[in-house]
């Protein structure tokens, strides 16, 4: 993995990702999770799911901007990914995140200028992946980085809602490496396929978990906004 | 068993006609005789999908047609001698103003059956469609197999859903039913649900509806209470 991945997949990056909790906090607020053992069926769950999507997509976005493509074809990606995301609050955090990591990437690795021009608030696996490309990693950096996201996210999250040992929920993660692998070997496999032809896995009980998260949000204080 | 069905539906003289109705066993289309619109029924005519079948119906609804298609009775995908699993793809194109609606009953995933079922659909700029699907892990106290459905609906060059679900391995949070149901050609909606149902517009037109329920029944229940968030609907 290259210096550019580390700096995306990095916790410390000033994109704004430290406000999501990736439907945690639902199934927290749900009692879904209340112990240590109920969070590696979900974080699995979410990497095979939410994070397969986004890790290809970010491959896809990584092997497009290392190859210089025209802006059609990020209007095509964004739209494919819009096709695959079908709860409005899961569309709506995705381009929250985008938008935060645009904002701090732009300045480090301009070229993803013909991106943000076409799509001002981009899905966060697009930019991410194509921030990536531009900083020269390879698509399955860019995957991987995007996966791995999409489990430290929630798994720090639940650290911060539920007070789980630091140590232990590492370790989780740390257990998760070769389904990352996984995940990160089989977006590469895709990364310049045409967009329609892209993984699509869907996650219902997640984008059921995100949509009441967004109502509660509303009403209620929440600590994160996703 | 492999099987290559085809339905086409067109309007003529201010009533759709059925131009074209090839069944081929086990996929079996009994017309219904009503009013303006055509309706026809799904039926299975043997066991399947058994492992190894390779079923496809393709339904083309001419400009300004009305079609439902619906199903008789409940799917059981059912394990069979060849370790490849079964296959099934309805293909779907429906021209401008032309309506159509696939209202299967619930697909029951048996244990150890291997399915995969895919449904493109195609829509000229003003069609409409309305796609509900069930699908029930298991009969009750049963482990599911693994059933793969693949909806792909593009409408003129914009694809406005696709989803590949993986039942069996994914779980649905302890609960036995999926539901869903896809509208497009209907006014935007406000998102709106429960604890385990929710109506969400599509970002480019259309909207979903998703239910996750214990048993059928609540399922059905939480479809309809989505349902009600269009008072307008005229399906």
């Amino acid at each position: 993995m290259d210096v550019t991945a580390l700096l995306l997949a990095d916790s410390r990056f000033p994109g704004g990702g430290h406000v999501h909790s990736g439907g945690l906090e639902e199934a927290v607020a749900r009692k879904l999770i209340t112990v240590e053992r109920d969070l590696p069926e979900f974080l699995h769950g979410r990497l095979w799911t939410v994070g397969l999507m986004a890790a290809s997509f970010a491959a896809a976005a990584a092997h497009a901007a290392r190859r210089g493509v025209h802006s059609g074809y990020w209007r095509r990606l964004d739209a494919e990914l819009d096709a695959r995301t079908p709860s409005v609050a899961q569309r709506e955090a995705s381009r929250a995140q985008g938008r935060g990591t645009a904002r701090a990437g732009r300045i480090a690795w301009p070229a993803v200028a013909e991106l943000l021009a076409v799509t001002p608030r981009p899905h966060h696996p697009i930019i991410t992946g194509a921030l990536a490309g531009a900083g020269g990693s390879l698509p399955r950096d860019a995957a991987l980085a995007v996966a791995y996201l999409a489990v430290s996210g929630p798994a720090s999250a639940a650290v911060r809602l539920l007070g789980f040992d630091p140590l232990h929920v590492n370790a989780m993660v740390a257990r998760l490496a070769p389904a990352l692998e996984a995940v990160a070997d089989e977006a590469a496999v895709t990364a310049g396929a045409d967009p329609s032809e892209l993984p699509a896995p869907g996650a219902p009980a997640l984008d059921l978990l995100a949509e009441a998260h967004l109502r509660h949000h509303k009403e209620e204080v929440r600590l994160f906004a996703s | 068993m492999k099987a290559d069905a085809r339905l086409v539906a067109e309007y003529r003289d201010g009533r759709t006609i059925l131009r074209e109705l090839r069944s081929m066993a086990p996929l079996t289309l009994f017309p219904k005789r009503t009013g303006g619109d055509a309706v026809v029924h799904l039926v299975n005519s043997a066991t399947s999908p058994l492992g190894g079948d390779d079923l496809r119906l393709t339904v083309i609804v001419g400009a300004g047609a009305r079609l439902r298609l619906s199903g008789v009775a409940a799917t059981l995908a059912l394990p069979g001698q060849h370790a490849d699993g079964s296959h099934s793809t309805l293909d779907v194109h429906v021209e401008r103003g032309g309506r159509f609606e696939y209202l299967p009953e619930p697909t029951v995933v048996t244990s150890r059956a291997r399915h995969t079922a895919e449904l493109f659909a195609s829509l000229d700029d003003d069609a409409r469609l309305r796609v509900r699907e069930v699908l029930v892990l298991g009969r009750v106290g049963e482990r599911p197999g693994s059933l793969r459905t693949t909806q792909r609906i593009v409408r003129g060059q914009v694809p406005l859903l696709h989803q590949t679900l993986d039942v069996g391995s994914l779980r649905f949070a302890a609960r036995r039913v999926l539901a869903t149901e896809i509208l497009v050609g209907e006014d935007p909606v406000e998102p709106a649900g429960g604890d385990w149902w929710s109506v969400t517009p599509l970002a480019a037109g259309g909207a979903l509806f998703t239910a996750l329920a214990p048993d059928a029944v609540t399922a059905a229940k939480d479809l309809d209470r989505a349902r009600a968030c269009f008072p307008k609907m005229s399906w």
